[in-house]
């Protein structure tokens, strides 16, 4: 299960005019499709011109997760499934901050699936990137919730009798406000969907099919070069939830022969920080801390 | 001291609780002093529930073993209340509702009242029966009519001056009814005491040392926190109701990571999912606060009932090892305290705190002084907010004291990724890719004896890591921790009563313990632990902290709280075989 249809590294194509390294470096495969993604992050915020100090980036667990290490940028690398409350609570004490969650399918999909339905609804203004290689790689090759049906992997040996997860779908289904999908084989229109992703004001969510060289040896870069086109290609309306929810079944309606990425879906809705009665004064971080008055006036309640 | 026991018992939905709270507050006004407990199931209307408040004229620390005042508010209340019944007690009822031939009409004093009658004839309403027979309970312990026409006035005002007029109406009809009298007289000294509950006193705690992030997913006995932080989001903090308490956890820490003093709680059944978010703060060296309010277990246990038993769980709750420290309040008043300590401890320590409360200390209600407010400061520990050295921060600089310097997101120059994983003095990993690797081996070493240093640190520092004895040249001495305490206290009295001379070791901080102070305090002492689980957890806790092994244990798993009465007979039993 190694070494097939292995393509250059697609990182060189996304090259940003900052480069934002800690030096530290990323334990990935060579030609592991999540080099583009660090590529296309790096370039998304350079070109944003958002200053590293004021970027978290939270991963959970996973060879994806390792994301954060590599950039100069404050980051948390935290549990596994978890990565979106933790993000959820950096962005909510401290509005001021970009912060962009990284994650696998099987961190964001399988065991964490329930933050991503209610971060989605709860429309919290993260950026979330989930590199969706259909397997699980860090721990050698499991099967993982967008394993595709009949996928034989070690914990499927005789092939997955599982349905695959329609993660785009459930993201619009649990009201995310960005809604859109990429490929790893194809870097520039990737950087795209995440700066869109970390310009919108509210949940953003980009799926992006990033290639396991090691133990995927279906879901290929070629594989998915066969099988993807552009939404924009094809004039989709990404503010017309309908279409959206049409497009994320294109995949199972087709049996996977034509994959949409690019936008699904964008709405303008309040975000959680400009509903909440507290954060609507100001980030949380700067409001100060109460006096002494207004400590005996609240002891007072209870007289 | 004089004190007096009412209880008011019905179904849930009869405004049981809402009629307690009217007392508790009479009582508070004038100087009494109280302590009220509740009793209720998990079910929102029908089904048995019942308040007792407790009033006396010097401070009390206990509910109160029997009834010398019961509003029977249905037929249930009588069959399921009689038992607790003390000599002598007033039963104040409704006959066209309410039979009462089940009781020795020659060893109470039933005082039948048209209580609906009364209430229909004040307002119309017959919800108002309550006040009619709060009314009357009043009269009975000599509580001047004026003072709860007062409270009415405080509690109704907002829904205008008719509803005021008819709840005064029918407090009246019930104080001057017919053949109510005044039995037993209790003079408050005039001073306007607090009334609050273990959990209100903890989120104000929380408040003062501020606490802007709560994050809960609902649970009894916890649940009273999150509505606390939800009623007081004008004042400038941020409840957040998340979607289990893996998230409450995790949020939490996120909102620590970026700057913000944050806390999470929930109890033994979301506590148990948190667990893996505690060992990430533990990791993270992340300052939080956790609120742990013990219910009855296992599983879903006895939801509304209270309980000791998960001490040892929290104490240990997590793989591998690091540093935490677990803070039980013994009262109401250091609820508070200790809450507001909590904070400064997560932060000087970069650690996560504990509080250990449990339903009885949650929810029971207590008349307080005062709270030191002024005693309350904000440590926020090793801050930097700039590079000094240049190169990359070292946010896990390995220091002799085990503290590193922290910085916040947002802080330019000190940009740093916090890890799960084993990581060096930067934070980069040195496992995946160098595992094994003997310079990695090394700092794996290095950072795990850093983090675990701390509590060296914390017990040279910090004084408060050993119980407090009380009463030291006593015969023998409970035991005991966290809400217990109170109890024991009043039982010590009754026991000093009795002849039997008793004193009290009790502590408010669980972990870590300083264990040669410990053991020279209870060394040659002759020791009864007061808990409430089966296994003895804090005599457990002190056999393998001390090697002192405890052989009289007063342990109760019933669901209900300690009475004084039943820890002094059970010691008089233990002592006298």
């Amino acid at each position: 299960m190694t070494d097939v249809n292995r393509s250059p590294e697609p990182a060189a194509a996304a090259k940003p005019k900052q480069v934002l390294t800690s030096g530290v470096k990323q334990i990935w495969c060579p030609g592991c499709g999540d080099f583009g993604v660090q590529a296309g992050i790096n370039k998304a915020l350079s070109d944003l011109g958002i200053s590293k100090e004021n970027v978290v980036i939270v991963s959970g667990i996973g060879c994806s997760s390792a994301m954060p290490h590599p950039f100069s940028t404050f980051g948390v690398h935290s549990l596994h499934g978890r990565l979106l409350p933790v993000a959820a609570g950096l962005k909510l004490a401290n509005d001021d901050l970009t912060v962009i969650g990284t994650g696998g399918d099987g961190d964001g999909y399988g065991i964490g699936v329930g933050h991503l339905i209610h971060n989605a609804r709860r429309n919290v203004n993260i950026t979330y990137i989930i590199m969706n290689n259909e397997i699980y790689g860090l721990t050698t090759g499991q099967a993982s919730p967008t394993s595709l049906f009949g996928a034989k992997t070690k914990s499927t040996p005789f092939g997955s009798i599982e349905n695959p997860e329609n993660p785009v779908g459930i993201a619009l289904a649990a009201g995310a406000t960005y809604v859109a999908r990429a490929f790893s084989g194809d870097p520039m229109h990737m950087a795209e969907m995440i700066k869109g992703g970390i310009q919108h004001r509210g949940f953003s969510m980009i799926d992006v099919f990033s290639p396991c060289v090691t133990f995927n040896n279906v879901n290929t870069y070629d594989w998915f070069r066969q099988r993807v086109y552009k939404l924009e290609s094809v004039g989709h309306d990404p503010t017309n939830i309908s279409s959206a929810m049409e497009k994320s079944i294109e995949t199972e309606k087709t049996n996977w022969e034509k994959v949409p990425i690019g936008l699904f879906y964008r709405i303008e809705r309040p975000d959680y920080a400009q509903l909440d009665m507290t954060l609507r004064k100001g980030s949380l971080l700067k409001q100060p801390m109460p006096t002494k008055q207004q400590v005996n006036e609240i002891l007072d309640e209870y007289k | 001291m004089t004190s007096i026991s009412i209880r008011i018992a019905g179904a849930h939905g009869d405004g049981v609780e809402s009629s307690g709270a009217l007392i508790i507050k009479v009582a508070a006004r004038i100087g009494l002093h109280v302590v009220a407990y509740r009793g209720y199931g998990s079910i929102i209307r029908g089904g048995h529930c019942w308040y007792q408040v407790r009033i006396g004229d010097s401070q009390l620390r206990s509910y109160g073993e029997g009834i010398d005042i019961l509003i029977a508010i249905n037929q249930d209340a009588i069959e399921n209340q009689k038992s607790h019944l003390n000599d002598k007690a007033v039963v104040i009822y409704d006959p066209s509702k309410v039979k009462v031939d089940s009781l020795d009409a020659g060893k109470y004093k039933l005082v039948p009242i048209p209580l609906l009658d009364i209430a229909v004839a004040a307002s119309g309403d017959p919800i108002m029966r309550n006040t009619v027979a709060l009314g009357a309970a009043l009269k009975f312990i000599g509580i001047d009519i004026a003072v709860f026409n007062d409270v009415l006035k405080g509690q109704f005002g907002r829904k205008g001056d008719n509803v005021v007029a008819q709840n005064i109406k029918a407090a009246t009809g019930g104080y001057n009814y017919m053949g109510v009298q005044t039995l037993y007289t209790l003079k408050g000294d005039g001073k306007h005491r607090y009334a609050l509950d273990g959990n209100t006193a903890l989120s104000v705690g929380a408040y003062a040392a501020g606490c802007k992030f709560y994050s809960a997913y609902p649970m009894t006995p916890a649940s009273s926190i999150l509505h606390w932080f939800a009623s007081h989001e004008d004042k400038g903090v941020m409840p957040k109701q998340v979607e289990d308490e893996i998230a409450a956890i995790n949020m939490a820490i996120g909102a620590s990571s970026a700057g913000v003093r944050a806390m999470c709680g929930t109890s033994g059944g979301g506590f148990s999912l948190m667990v893996e978010g505690l060992g990430l703060a533990g990791m993270l060296e992340t300052p939080l606060v956790v609120v742990e309010s013990q219910r009855s277990g296992p599983s879903t246990g006895v939801p509304t009932k209270t309980e000791q038993g998960d001490i040892l769980f929290v104490m240990h709750a997590s793989q591998g090892e690091f540093p935490r420290i677990v803070v039980a309040p013994r009262s109401i008043d250091e609820s508070f305290k200790l809450t507001a300590d909590a904070f400064n401890l997560a932060d000087k320590y970069q650690l996560p705190v504990i509080v250990m409360m449990d339903l009885y200390l949650s929810e029971h209600v207590e008349t307080v002084e005062g709270f030191d407010v002024d005693g309350v400061s904000i440590d926020r520990g090793k801050i930097v907010t700039e590079n000094a050295d240049g190169g990359r921060f070292k946010r896990y600089l390995i220091t002799d004291d085990g503290v590193s310097p922290r910085a916040f997101p947002g802080s330019k120059g000190l940009e740093f990724v916090a890890g799960s994983d084993e990581h060096n003095e930067l934070g980069d990993l040195v496992t995946d890719m160098y595992a094994g690797l003997d310079w990695a081996i090394d700092v794996r070493s290095k950072m795990h004896s850093k983090r675990m240093r701390k509590i060296e640190t914390m017990l040279k520092n910090e004084k408060i890591f050993v119980p407090e004895v009380l009463n030291d040249g006593a015969d023998y001495f409970l035991v005991t921790f966290g809400s217990t305490t109170g109890p024991a206290l009043d039982a010590i009295d009754i026991l000093k009563s009795k002849g039997k001379n008793f004193g009290l070791i009790s502590f408010n901080y669980l972990m870590p313990l300083d264990k040669e102070k410990t053991k020279n305090m209870l060394q040659g002492k002759k020791l009864i632990n007061v808990e409430g689980n089966y296994t003895g957890q804090l005599a457990q806790m002190i056999r393998m902290n001390t090697g002192i092994e405890i052989t009289k244990s007063i342990l109760k798993y019933d669901g209900e709280a300690f009475t004084a009465e039943g820890i002094a007979n059970e010691a008089i039993a233990l002592t006298n075989k």
